[in-house]
């Protein structure tokens, strides 16, 4: 079982016994192999020298609230993808290309963090480092680091949560049933289910009162 | 005389190099470098640039609404944007030919010029159910389609299986796209499609004035095809981008462009999109995310300080576009997570507002070059206040569809849909790089056959369109 600890009050455990896994056998081939490798532990990081990574997973780590094991190793697939180049086929001209982007704001994290808490940002507490990525949050469209903080959170977000969210281990805590070929889906429809999909079992948990 | 289709991206193979998953069609989108510049940049890629067969319409979402007649004289009508040198009528003939050739499945659609569709309407998932029963509560009309997904008997089409898939590639094959619709009649007609094969040029002959072929790079190699006539169909940001870099003596700032059109006009629908939260389970990604729309506000309303307007439409965002949405809105670690679990009560809609047509939306060549050596687009975008009082009319229609469907909440984000000119048509050589048939004034065996000819853009998605615009260039050259 690898259920992704999250605590009730955050939305955890939601969907008891739902596990997207489980229907692998009904996927294409092609698309089984894909969602499989995200399992497989990863062999070779690429990108990132190994305190970069440490500052990464300690980034995203906050970013996803991923706070206990089993996890997600976000910052693996992120450094895997800035070594292959894999961007999203646009940059703002006011920032750098997304690896230098990535490169110059592990170095600024660092630099944040020793100010406030005189440790490198993944020696920091976690409160700390909360309060490091609030701080630029907060910045808006001023400069963070000679980049604009919204964009560079915009980075931080859009690689931690493409990475985080294409996990099954993810889609099991969102109710989300995974790759759908060639099975399709046959109940559509609002309050329906297919019959190995799981109901919510907190339904008026709705998280804008929470 | 023989035929010869470039594509810089991969001949596909739906079964073998495509997923039923988010992440892993990343390959589908244009992904080279480009920079986006101006007050409200545009995101390129996944949101609307294809690469390989098929182009963007095998990550196109299968929306195939018409223009309306209005679209095509709104200077005169309107008093904003462009007139088309051709009108409705003319295009009419191919909208029905395409409608059919696709096919497109949906309900009877009151809007613009009236019309049918050759399949019945898809049944809707949640989403779409929302919108159904919002629109009753609020007084919107609202229809089912028009899809360019089959729905019954359509040769070896396979039916659509109702996955939600559509943004990732079809990999059923239900999905309209010419990759599958039209390249396979081409091919059996001895044309030849040369994938993988990065055009950077089109050759041009001073002596003549005639273009002379295209400059293409494949395997490393840069080769040359000679033509006796060119057709460029790289869509509003390649399409520029070719021209500009293809400079001569007779063209020192780009071919075509004696009259600084080359790259201008370009435009993108704004489309906010808002999600509301149900206690009810949507599952909004069962389903094709395309299923039901409104085109009741895309015309001017006499009684709005604003010109033109905007559709709606359900949308449906898988897991990672979700997570977007939600992290848009300024949530981050714990409480990311906990808005994400709740994921199977939202219903989203979007919109496609029409942004009006701006000389300074352009692209234009960045220092930046690829990995051909060849310099990347810059894309610069602003918006006019026509524009930013269309977004907040759109997003008041679709609080009020969710709300009369019985959200307890909303939440709308800021994002665009679609790009059409930077290579506009127009009645003379001073309005248009292209004449009404896609001829360009300036070389007369060189055409343009894509999206950045349109004028304008309506608030419907420009598939239709640009199939229908192809289907009427290709019958002229043939009929002249």
């Amino acid at each position: 079982m690898s259920a992704l600890p999250l605590p009730e009050q955050d939305g955890g455990g939601r969907y008891p016994g739902f596990r997207t896994l489980d229907q692998g056998p009904h996927w294409d081939a092609v698309t089984r192999r894909t969602v499989q490798r995200r399992l497989d532990p990863p062999r070779r990081v690429g990108f990132f020298d190994d305190h970069e990574l440490a500052t990464c997973r300690a980034l995203v780590d906050r970013l996803l609230a991923q706070d206990g094991e089993p996890r997600i190793q976000v910052e693996v697939m992120i450094g895997q993808r800035l070594a292959a180049e894999e961007t999203d086929g646009w940059h703002y001209d006011d920032m750098p290309i997304d690896a230098e982007a990535w490169r110059r704001s592990m170095a600024g994290l660092d630099d944040d963090a020793r100010l406030i808490a005189n440790a490198d940002f993944a020696e920091a507490t976690v409160a700390q480092q909360r309060a490091v990525l609030g701080a630029v949050q907060d910045l808006r469209m001023s400069p963070w680091h000679a980049m604009p903080a919204t964009h560079i959170w915009g980075l931080w977000t859009r690689y931690a949560a493409t990475a985080f969210y294409a996990h099954p281990w993810a889609w099991d805590e969102i109710g989300f049933s995974g790759p759908a070929y060639p099975r399709g889906y046959k109940n559509i429809g609002i309050g329906k289910r297919e019959p190995f999909e799981v109901a919510d079992t907190r339904a008026d948990e709705d998280p804008v009162g929470a | 005389m023989a035929g010869v289709a470039f594509d810089a991206g991969p001949f596909w193979d739906p079964d073998a190099d495509w997923v039923s998953d988010e992440a892993g069609s990343h390959t589908l989108y244009w992904t080279d470098p480009r920079v986006i510049s101006g007050s409200s940049p545009v995101p390129l890629g996944s949101n609307n640039s294809g690469r390989g067969v098929g182009g963007s319409m095998v990550h196109f979402a299968g929306y195939a609404p018409r223009f309306h007649p209005s679209d095509f004289r709104t200077a005169s009508v309107d008093g904003v944007g462009a007139d088309w040198p051709l009108d409705y009528a003319e295009l009419r003939p191919y909208y029905e030919r395409i409608e059919a050739e696709l096919p497109v499945a949906g309900e009877h659609w009151p809007w613009g010029d009236p019309h049918g569709y050759p399949h019945r309407p898809h049944p809707v998932g949640g989403n779409g159910e929302v919108m159904q029963r919002g629109g009753l509560a609020a007084g919107i009309d609202v229809r089912v389609g028009p899809v360019a997904i089959p729905n019954g008997r359509f040769g070896h089409r396979p039916h659509c299986i109702y996955r939600g898939f559509c943004l990732q590639g079809c990999k059923v094959n239900a999905k309209a796209s010419p990759l599958i619709t039209h390249l396979p009649d081409a091919l059996a007609h001895g044309a030849e499609v040369r994938a993988d094969s990065m055009v950077t040029r089109i050759g041009y002959d001073e002596r003549t004035g005639l273009a002379t072929g295209v400059h293409y790079v494949r395997d490393g190699v840069e080769r040359f095809q000679r033509a006796a006539l060119v057709a460029i169909a790289g869509y509003s940001i390649e399409t520029p981008r070719l021209l500009l870099n293809s400079t001569s003596p007779r063209f020192p700032d780009g071919l075509l462009n004696d009259h600084d059109l080359v790259g201008r006009y370009v435009m993108v629908q704004g489309a906010p999109q808002t999600a509301g939260r149900f206690s009810e389970e949507i599952r909004m990604w069962k389903a094709p995310p395309p299923e039901v729309s409104t085109e009741q506000f895309y015309e001017t309303d006499p009684s709005k300080p604003y010109q033109r307007g905007f559709s709606v439409q359900t949308v449906s965002p898988l897991p990672i576009t979700w997570a977007e949405h939600v992290a848009a809105q300024g949530h981050w670690g714990a409480d990311l997570r906990r808005y994400m679990s709740d994921y199977p009560h939202w219903a989203v809609l979007g919109s496609l507002c029409e942004f009006l047509p701006l000389p300074g939306n352009r692209v234009t060549l960045a220092s930046m070059t690829d990995r051909f050596g060849m310099p990347v687009a810059d894309f610069h975008y602003d918006q006019c206040d026509n524009d930013r009082q269309l977004l907040a009319a759109a997003q008041e229609v679709m609080e009020r569809i969710l709300e009369g469907a019985g959200a307890t909440e909303t939440m709308t984000i800021q994002r665009f849909a679609h790009l059409v000119g930077g290579a506009r048509m127009g009645a003379t050589e001073r309005d248009g790089v292209v004449d009404r048939d896609g001829r360009s004034f300036a070389v007369r065996n060189l055409m343009i056959s894509d999206g950045s000819i349109l004028p304008t853009q309506g608030s419907a998605n420009p598939a239709l369109t640009i199939m229908a615009l192809a289907a009427r260039q290709a019958e002229r050259l043939l009929h002249p």
